[in-house]
């Protein structure tokens, strides 16, 4: 525990750590205030010079000319039963055509702005874990600390044990913030967030903190085993981009199954449908290419990864000389 | 209980450079240091001093042997023992945007010292009034001091040090000797790696000398240095050129040295007598007391051109007591 509390000082202090913290907050806080903005309340200014525009749209010639020819036939351009006066009334510009604005809504949100949060934050936290252990090997500094606690499987876990701490409370409090900030202006705007999607943003917003704590464990564990920052994201996105390019060359049917990103998502999302061109279709049959993961699934195939370099990190660790 | 604080026995260190080429760094060392003062560890650069430290601090895996710190084997019960050690090896190494006293109470926290544990290291190597410096801002010297601020938090019974005196100037290197020849004094040991010869027999009580990571030589330092003393005269005679042929017809070495010779192997009054016996007189005939430089460079020569340790009796050699 002593370690731990150390490891979590250490883990506080960091600059880089810090920074990368309030990256985390400043981007999602953009996030936030970009859809706050983009459905904000249209206003009188907002409407008038809709208005305007429509106006001053309509009486463009090729308008008046498309009004005219749509008399002459309406039923060609609006279906049987459609008289002159629809051509008007559905060819001549309308303000709102003008007023690219939507309402905030949290059900909408969830599939949009708040996984783009959430990859946000389990990016940064992946990048907070590599950086946490990469700055002790850079340093040497680790040498030095096992000269005061020589056992380096504890070593390692009070370490990793402060990384998923951090992380976790990080991540927590970040999507925590953003989503509290849409639903405050959602009420403001008088607009009500049902509780089954309130239950729903709570679930994704548990599964992105864990996604980003683990990500920050997984970053510190693979860090471990390569001893350096920059070499641990030159592997995770060899990973990434090679292990998607491997999928989708190789000649396996279901390979996708296996990609990060649908493992991902599948966790993310809560199940998630993808296309999978490695399914083939016969000629002449009927053939769906699209396939269902599952949150399971994809918890199992990103829990296995995390363990095995985990694994195989404290092992090195625990064996390897130290620079 | 042995009376020895550190004990390697056949201690062996291989690896493989990137290049595939084999490297023995440390050849079956037997290693002995006693308890209290200072033992001096020399060897020149790549002679696997570090290496050795690095093993006995578990920081590296030794290839084969058995390693003894405090009676108790190394690696394994490394933890027991731990706290009893203070250690520097090769360049201090800290985090560099933490300041020392940040460094430093962090390390303290490690093993559960209080925090004016940290105040009086500080205070003892001279750091307080720059304690809150970031550590990646200090010199070499200040950081010199602060690695062995950092080995005086356990209060340790055995102190490790690697060339602590690197880019001291004068008067740190001053204030750090006299550190380390007052913990010896109080009953620490103390093991100095370095190769500074000077440094090691001022400060060193005993000492151990490798060379190609193999033990050459091992003892009390005046026993070393003694023990080339009572072999080289400087004789000063009205006729060198008679004077060395009638030595050297007697068998025995002799360098010209300027109007005087050099002997070799043979004690003073056995050249008296010679050259009296031939009606030649000597002038002057002063034995050359052997500093620690000539005995660590003729046996580091030696172990570099496979010859056997020479004579520094009685000190342990290689192939035993001399």
């Amino acid at each position: 525990m002593r370690l731990f509390r150390v490891e979590l000082t250490r883990f506080r202090s960091r600059r880089a750590i810090v920074l990368l913290l309030v990256a985390a907050a400043l981007l999602t806080g953009l996030l936030a205030a970009s859809t706050v903005w983009e459905t904000r309340p249209v206003s009188a200014a907002d409407q008038a010079r809709a208005q305007a525009q429509a106006d001053a749209e309509a009486q463009q010639p090729y308008i008046q000319r498309e009004i005219a020819r749509c008399e002459k036939n309406p039923a060609r351009y609006f279906g049987v039963g459609s008289g002159a006066p629809d051509c008007a009334e559905n060819i001549t510009p309308k303000a709102e055509w003008y007023l690219y604005r939507s309402v905030v809504s949290l059900a909408q949100e969830r599939n949009d702005s708040g996984i783009a949060a959430l990859l946000i934050v389990s990016a940064l936290m992946i990048i907070v874990g590599t950086t946490f252990a990469g700055a002790d090997w850079s340093s040497g500094s680790m040498s030095n600390q096992l000269l005061f606690e020589p056992r380096r499987p504890k070593v390692w876990l009070a370490k990793g044990a402060a990384v998923l701490v951090g992380t976790l409370v990080a991540s927590a409090v970040i999507l925590t913030a953003f989503w509290l900030t849409l639903y405050l202006v959602a009420e403001s705007r008088g607009i009500q967030t049902g509780a089954q999607v309130q239950e729903q943003i709570r679930w994704l917003v548990g599964r992105g903190v864990v996604l980003a704590g683990l990500g920050g464990l997984g970053g510190y564990a693979l860090t471990m085993l390569v001893r350096h920052t920059v070499g641990t994201l030159a592997a995770l996105f060899a990973y990434v981009v090679g292990g998607e390019a491997l999928i989708a060359a190789l000649p396996m049917e279901g390979a996708a199954r296996w990609s990060l990103s649908n493992n991902v998502f599948a966790w993310v999302r809560d199940g998630h449908r993808y296309f999978d061109e490695s399914i083939r279709c016969l000629p002449g049959r009927q053939c769906n290419q699209e396939a269902l993961l599952t949150l399971g699934g994809g918890a199992t195939y990103l829990g296995v990864l995390l363990a095995v370099v985990a694994l195989v990190s404290v092992l090195l660790f625990r064996r390897r000389d130290i620079p | 209980m042995s009376d020895l604080v550190i004990e390697t026995t056949g201690l062996r260190k291989e690896f493989r450079t990137r290049r595939g080429r084999h490297v023995v760094a440390v050849h079956d060392l037997d290693l002995a240091v006693p308890r209290g003062g200072v033992h001096g560890f020399l060897g020149p650069n790549g002679s696997g001093k570090t290496t050795t430290i690095r093993m006995l601090l578990g920081l590296a895996r030794a290839s084969k042997g058995e390693m003894r710190l405090f009676g108790q084997p190394v690696p394994h019960l490394l933890p027991s023992v731990i706290d009893r050690i203070g250690a520097v090896v090769e360049q201090p190494k800290f985090v560099p945007t933490f300041s020392g006293r940040k460094n430093l109470t962090l390390l303290a926290r490690t093993i559960g010292v209080p925090s004016h544990t940290v105040d009086a290291a500080l205070e003892q190597v001279g750091l307080n009034g720059r304690d809150q410096e970031r550590y990646k801002g200090y010199s070499l010297g200040m950081k010199q001091r602060l690695a062995i601020a950092a080995t005086l938090l356990k209060s340790p019974d055995l102190l490790i040090l690697d060339e602590p005196t690197n880019g001291l100037d004068p008067a740190g290197i001053r204030d750090i000797r006299d550190m380390i020849r007052g913990l010896g004094d109080s009953g620490v040991t103390v093991l100095l790696s370095s190769h500074i010869l000077a440094e090691v027999q001022q400060v060193c009580h005993s000492a151990s000398i490798i060379g190609k990571g193999r033990l050459l030589a091992s003892g009390d330092v005046d026993d070393l240095v003694g023990g080339g003393s009572t072999s080289t005269t400087r004789v000063g005679v009205a006729d060198p050129a008679t004077a060395a042929r009638l030595l050297r017809e007697a068998g025995h070495h002799v360098i010209p040295d300027g109007e005087a010779l050099v002997v070799e192997g043979v004690e003073p009054r056995e050249i008296n007598r010679l050259l009296a016996g031939h009606e030649i007189f000597v002038h002057e005939l002063t034995p050359v007391r052997a500093d620690l430089e000539s005995v660590f460079l003729q046996l580091t020569r030696d172990a570099s051109v496979g010859r056997p340790a020479g004579p520094a009796a009685p000190v342990t050699t290689e192939a035993g007591v001399a």
